[in-house]
């Protein structure tokens, strides 16, 4: 190891490399290398953390497995590999969560340094404001595809991971998901839907109708109906693709303005078909029948999975070939239905599963800039520790890894690392919950652990349970928190403190998301107009507050919304490289993930066919429900009656690329993208990924934009 | 020829399911079209010390058809700060069959082959075998030689090495540049450099020549001569007006340094496999990685 050699080292870092205490968050992609090459130059006393386990996919990167450690834990499994080439370095290896509240201050004030290594925002800030609590120096890092960068954070010197804004993942309206799909996207998660509907431990999204049972005339939930006929394949394949359709269409009003139609499949299918399709390539698009068969196949496996499951439901997978098989026949029947573009399964699989493509090399390079980091920073040369990106391709100057001029300055306004720094909190105080404040903005949006939230010395949330505050179903103005209250949020275990004003503001336009964070008052108006992108021609509708289901989708690994694929880190740094701009950030990246789509809105349409507000509703499908406010009537969200009225409006403009080829076959055309290359199409889901490139630049990124938001370690 | 297959690999052209699953997210960046590809290329792969472990960890984990690991010297020391594919006590063995076992872990479906044989002892059309020649860890000597060769016979080139935390490549892939000797024609103290140059290009010219004049590389044993040699190279050459600009690099120029290793490794290692993903960058044919302004840069010399 190269601190014990003589020489290897200026003399002054030899001891420093030797015992200095280091902690690396993540044994993944880039965790590997790190931990690699800090063994490598003999630092000595390391811990390394990591909540996942190996998964076949990894293999390709994770240097540090093979096949036979296939779902063990990668934090000990890293450990004894390395061990393996140099047996004289203290490893600790934890295999947990780095926001368990076990890993508090006093775990963090151990070390000298820490390395993130991580795939997803919500830990990423985590560990930034534990270290900003501690006033440890961290090295953070991301990779996707061919990019990748290294930051260095340290609280009073150099910008937080927080100080820039991290976009938010885009939205689809949930009546596009359910009535006017338009494209692949919008069916996958209402594919999505479907698995967590009939298997899934939350139930909240539903996409099939009510069915009546003959016997009893009982209406049964799709799921029970789904249970009482023992998952019969061909009677769900009935049900989701002829009756369900059949209902949609018979809800005259609702294809009344629109080129979007379902169009219904041939009856000859109607009790299913028998085709086979185990021996087609994954980047090939199927006949009908053989997507048919898919389903009807799916439904078996996952039955007999759902009766051994001790839970008594399924959380989707995309590594599951049964869950993923499901999605790719669902999916794509509807598309057939709706007259959508026909994906291949591995198409598929990027949107489903958001992953972001993922290579040894990248990961490497990361890996080894961010140890000279570590070295820099523990000469305490803080000032050489500027962001260092790992292009895709060369700029007009042959550069390819590249710093900022400068490490940039910590931003004045950040709400994490300045005092001053105050969130603008804008929502519609009549109808905004104690409960989505704690879920949507608290937890989700800001990423705290262990909320404190006091207004005017008066307590409303507490993390300590024996406080038994039940403030949650109460609307802001009915706890008496009004536009220009101040609201005081404290994290104890992040000793991380933000002060919230609220600013009232009633929903003018549908697309509206639930809340809003600004950081200057003066903002909040501005943002009133809106882009009113495509919802516009999706779900127009008048009058004022009519609110939309909104599904999220993003990664995540666990049960958490993990793994974007960072997009985050993205930062207003590369402004100040003079011909880079672009940059990715490149997250994260992992795939050992698993996908959630969250809901922050719900909609319904009800009897009088106006959209009506149906209790707001979070939930993370199929993640945890942190959400009891399970309204019943949600469910039934779904009705609209025949002789309704027509202020339910949806505006043309779509093109009427609706045929499906009746033959008796059923084969249908679609154009081959079989090629197998990385294609991902405008699912919208762009905004993922933040990639910017002035025109010098290359293909290669353009290549991962289209990519986008899929997710690595 | 002294060599040791450790495994048969996969039929050429065809990816298992087994294989598509390993391989997934980097075929979601290069398509099923560059992984067989990939899974069709013969890499012979020439120096096991800490760089070569890294572009053959790299190279195998992607998915080669096949690698010959090549190497005639022992484990040494050194090999310590930067060779993860070797086992402890290791230092009577052949670097190349050292590394073979580990090598092999990384991906069962490559064919990983050791080699002792020197590269100079090999006939001209050895090199004729492989899809891509990369070479590490030999003397400017050997180097010159290896390009010329491959050059006429037109395989495809990688020269790399690694000093400390300093590194840089450079690339024969168009067979259109100057040759390896042309670059940094020192090998043989006759010439002297070229003008104009990045610094990286003037300590990667001293240490070339300090390799030649005292056969061997830069040592921690004797850092504090070897800097002083170094030093006197570089003011040597009439070009350098400011030898003070060098003072922060002489600390870290000594054995190879697996920060480093790591980034050139991977830099080779994807600029090899760019040539088959129509992904190469062909206007440039050596790199540069600067560890003191964190620069990876290409340049055309």
């Amino acid at each position: 190891m190269a601190a014990n050699i003589v020489g290897a080292f200026k003399p002054s870092m030899q001891n420093v490399v030797k015992t200095s205490k280091i902690l690396l968050v993540g044994a993944g992609g880039i965790g590997c290398e790190v931990l690699k090459n800090l063994v490598l130059m003999g630092f000595g006393e390391l811990e390394v953390i990591d909540l996942d386990t190996i998964e076949i996919s990894n293999l390709n990167r994770q240097f540090l497995f093979s096949k036979d450690s296939v779902g063990k834990p990668k934090s000990h499994t890293a450990k004894e590999s390395v061990l393996r080439f140099n047996p004289n370095v203290n490893i600790n290896s934890h295999y947990g969560d780095i926001m368990d509240t076990k890993y508090g201050s006093a775990f963090f004030n151990k070390f000298k340094l820490v390395i993130n290594a991580l795939d997803n925002k919500r830990a990423r800030s985590h560990v930034n404001r534990m270290c900003l609590s501690c006033d440890i120096p961290l090295i953070e890092s991301g990779t996707m595809g061919y990019s990748g960068q290294v930051e260095f954070i340290k609280k009073d010197f150099s910008l937080c991971y927080e100080c820039s804004p991290k976009p938010v993942p885009k939205d689809y309206p949930m009546c596009t998901i359910r009535n006017t799909p338009k494209e692949p996207i919008h069916c996958i998660i209402w594919a999505k839907f479907l698995f967590s509907q009939l298997f899934g431990e939350n139930t909240e999204e539903l996409v099939s109708m009510e069915e009546t049972e003959d016997e009893t005339e009982e209406k049964l939930s799709a799921r029970d109906w789904a249970k009482a006929n023992n998952y019969d394949g061909q009677k769900l394949f009935k049900k989701i693709f002829y009756d369900d359709i059949d209902y949609l269409l018979n809800m005259r009003d609702l294809y009344k303005s629109k080129s979007i139609k379902p169009r219904k499949l041939d009856y000859v299918y109607l009790n299913g078909v028998k085709s086979e399709y185990a021996h087609e390539e994954e980047s090939k698009i199927l006949t009908l029948p053989q997507y048919i068969s898919m389903f009807i196949d799916s439904i078996t496996s996952i039955k007999e999975k759902l009766d051994q499951s001790k839970k008594g439901y399924l959380n989707w997978d995309k590594d599951d070939d049964d869950f993923m098989n499901f999605v790719v026949a669902s999916t794509n029947i509807r598309s057939v239905i709706f007259g959508i573009e026909i994906k291949s399964h591995f198409n598929i699989k990027s949107m489903a599963g958001n992953i972001i493509p993922a290579i040894p090399t990248a990961n490497a390079i990361i890996g080894g800039q961010i140890v000279i980091h570590g070295l820099r920073v523990l000469e305490g040369k803080y000032p050489r520790c500027q962001t260092v990106y790992l292009r895709g391709m060369p700029n007009h100057k042959g550069e390819i890894i590249v710093k900022d001029k400068i490490v940039q300055k910590p931003s004045p306004t950040c709400t994490t690392c300045s005092t001053e720094g105050h969130i603008v909190l804008a929502v519609n105080t009549f109808t905004f919950t104690i409960r989505q404040f704690e879920d949507l903005v608290l937890r989700q949006r800001l990423n705290i652990v262990a909320p404190d939230v006091l207004i005017d010395g008066r307590m409303i949330i507490s993390s300590d349970e024996d406080d038994e505050l039940d403030l949650y179903s109460k609307t802001f103005s009915e706890a008496n928190i009004l536009h220009g209250s101040k609201i005081s949020v404290d994290d104890f275990l992040q000793n991380y403190r933000v002060q919230m004003l609220v600013h009232h503001k009633m929903k003018v336009s549908d697309e509206q998301p639930e809340f809003e964070l600004f950081n200057n008052s003066d903002d909040v108006d501005k943002e009133d107009d809106f882009e009113q992108e495509e919802y516009d021609d999706e779900c127009h509708i008048d009058g004022e507050d009519h609110k939309f289901i909104y599904v999220k989708q993003e990664e995540s690994s666990n049960e958490e919304m993990a793994n974007e694929s960072d997009e985050d880190n993205f930062s207003s740094v590369e402004e100040e490289l003079e011909e880079t701009e672009l940059f990715v950030d490149a997250g994260a990246v992992n795939d050992a993930s698993e996908t959630c789509i969250k809901i922050t809105n719900v909609c319904s349409i009800t009897e009088d066919n106006t959209l009506s507000i149906i209790e707001e509703q979070s939930a993370e499908v199929p993640a945890d429900s942190q959400d009891e406010n399970n309204e019943d009537d949600a469910k039934d969200n779904f009705e609209i009656e025949d002789d309704a009225k027509d202020n339910f409006e949806i505006e043309d403009g779509a093109k009427d690329n609706f045929e499906i080829e009746d033959d008796a076959k059923g084969d249908f055309e679609i154009e081959d993208d079989a090629k197998g290359d990385f294609e991902i199409e405008d699912d919208g889901n762009e905004t993922n990924l933040e990639l910017k490139r002035k025109a010098e630049d290359n293909v290669d990124t353009t290549e991962t934009k289209k990519s986008r938001s899929s997710t690595d370690e | 020829m002294d060599s040791e297959i450790s495994n048969n690999g996969a039929d050429v052209g065809k990816l298992s399911k087994d294989e598509l699953k390993v391989y997934d997210r980097q075929i979601r960046l290069w398509g099923h079209d560059g992984q067989k590809k990939l899974s069709s290329w013969n890499v012979l792969l020439i120096g096991l010390q800490g760089l070569g472990a890294e572009i053959a960890k790299n190279l195998i984990l992607c998915g080669v058809h096949s690698i010959t690991l090549k190497d005639p010297s022992d484990v040494s020391i050194l090999d310590r700060c930067s060779q993860f594919l070797i086992p402890p006590d290791s230092e009577q063995r052949n670097r190349a069959k050292a590394s073979l076992t580990n090598a092999q872990k990384l991906n069962p479906n490559v064919k990983v082959t050791a080699d002792t044989k020197p590269i100079d002892e090999e006939d001209e059309h050895f090199v004729t075998k492989f899809d891509i020649v990369i070479a590490t860890e030999c003397f400017p000597a050997t180097y010159k030689k290896l390009n010329e060769n491959c050059r006429k016979n037109q395989v495809k080139l990688f020269i790399a090495d690694v000093f400390g935390l300093f590194g840089y490549f450079v690339q024969d892939i168009t067979f259109e540049h100057n040759l390896y000797h042309e670059i940094f024609p020192n090998y043989d103290q006759r010439s002297n450099v070229s003008e104009n140059c990045p610094l990286p290009y003037y300590l990667t010219s001293a240490l070339l020549r300090f390799q030649c004049e005292s056969n061997r590389k830069p040592n921690p044993d004797t850092c504090e001569e070897d800097v002083e040699e170094l030093k006197s190279i570089i003011s040597s050459f009439e070009q350098i007006t400011d030898i003070e600009a060098y003072d922060e690099y002489f600390g870290e120029l000594f054995c190879e340094m697996s920060p480093t290793t790591s980034i050139i490794g991977a830099m080779v290692a994807q600029a090899a496999m760019n040539t088959i993903m129509d992904k190469t960058v062909e206007d440039f044919n050596v790199f540069f990685y600067d560890h003191v302004e964190h620069r990876g840069q290409y340049f055309k010399l």
